[in-house]
Formats: C-alpha cells, sequence, structure tokens
C-alpha cells in the first residue's frame, strides 16, 4: 500500500489564506472532509481531487503526491 | 462535530435508550415476562421517532446550512462501510437462529429475540459510523 500526501495547507496558505470551510463550499464537501483530507486520513475520490486541483489552478500531481511504500 | 456525526451519535443514543428501556420492559415486567407485547413496542417505536425528530430539528438549528446539504462522498462512504458491518451483524444473528431453529425440538426465537438481533444491527451501523467520524476517515 502507498501513501498520498497533499500540499492542500500550503496551497490555501499561498491563496490569501482561504480557509477551509470556503475550499469546501468550492469544491461541494464539508469542511470536516477538507480536513480529513489535508490531515492525509481520508482520500478524496478522483473527481474531487480534480476539483481541488482547479480550485488553486495547479495539476494533480503538484496538489497530490502518491508514496509506494517499501 | 459535523452534523451528520451529530446525527449518528443521536441515532445511536436514542435507539440504545428507548430499546434498552423495552427490552428491560420485557424482561422485568408484565404477566409473561420475554413474551411480545404488540402495544408495547407500537410505544416504544412511537417513542424513538420523536425522540430522533425532536434531537435532529436541535442539532439542525445549530447548524442549519450543514444540516440542509447533501451528503458529500466521505459521508457516503462512512454509510457504506457501517452498512457492510451491520449487515455482518445482522447476518450472523439470524444464522445463529436458523442453526438453533434446527435442533430437534427446534429452539424457536421469538419475535423479541429476532427484533434484539434487528436493534443490535442498528446500533452496530451508527456505532461504526460514530467511530469513522472520530477517527476522521
Amino acid at each position: 500500500m502507498g501513501t498520498i500526501r497533499n500540499e492542500i495547507r500550503r496551497l490555501r496558505f499561498e491563496h490569501g489564506e482561504m480557509t477551509q470551510q470556503e475550499l469546501a463550499e468550492k469544491i461541494k464537501v464539508t469542511r470536516q472532509t477538507v480536513n480529513a483530507i489535508e490531515q492525509g486520513k481520508y482520500s478524496p475520490s478522483l473527481e474531487a481531487a480534480f476539483r481541488i486541483s482547479a480550485v488553486f489552478g495547479k495539476p494533480l500531481e503538484s496538489v497530490f503526491h502518491y508514496s509506494q511504500d517499501e | 462535530m459535523s452534523f451528520r456525526e451529530k446525527s449518528a451519535w443521536i441515532s445511536v443514543l436514542s435507539i440504545s435508550g428507548i430499546y434498552g428501556f423495552y427490552f428491560w420492559s420485557v424482561i422485568h415486567t408484565g404477566p409473561n415476562p420475554g413474551t411480545f407485547h404488540f402495544g408495547g413496542l407500537l410505544m416504544t417505536v412511537v417513542a424513538l421517532v420523536v425522540l430522533e425528530i425532536v434531537l435532529h430539528i436541535a442539532a439542525a438549528i445549530f447548524n442549519p446550512k450543514e444540516a440542509q446539504a447533501p451528503r458529500d462522498e466521505r459521508d457516503k462512504l462512512i454509510e457504506l462501510r457501517a452498512m457492510r458491518v451491520a449487515y455482518s451483524g445482522l447476518a450472523t444473528g439470524i444464522a445463529f437462529a436458523c442453526f438453533f431453529g434446527a435442533f430437534t425440538p427446534p429452539i424457536i426465537f421469538n419475535t423479541n429475540s429476532l427484533l434484539f438481533i434487528l436493534v443490535t444491527a442498528e446500533i452496530l451501523r451508527y456505532a461504526c459510523q460514530v467511530i469513522q467520524y472520530r477517527r476522521g476517515a
């Protein structure tokens, strides 16, 4: 199994200190789901991942990183 | 705490409390303890429905925006996982009932025993949701 990490927290900060609630409303999920994604406790669907990338105007691989466990 | 998590807490506590009292009264009271009382069950169901509605309205007043929002993908995944666990519990309970029914003479599970299996599966469903919400996934 691998691990999916993300840069959402940093990107939110770089986009005018966007709050989790603001991001949640843009991608149509709850604030708790954004928090779970940020902390790596929940891996979003491909659709939600694309929506997050679109909000920040970055390609998917700049927002999410997959590392395979040895 | 999200509205969905509050809703799961309300359901697990309401069902445990109301049906806990029902099963306690079935065992300890009445002319024939352990027998099925339709009136008692009807009152239990009505009490549960009223309690859940009141508590859900109270929870929605504190967070109306979230209460009106549809379930997101994580909520749906949590519900599906909880349903899978509850189904396993329900299937195991029914399998036990069938197993004991196959004895000669058969050990027949009465209505209250089958109701207990069903209620336990429901509690398991909402408890699993609470656990997953607490874990974050």
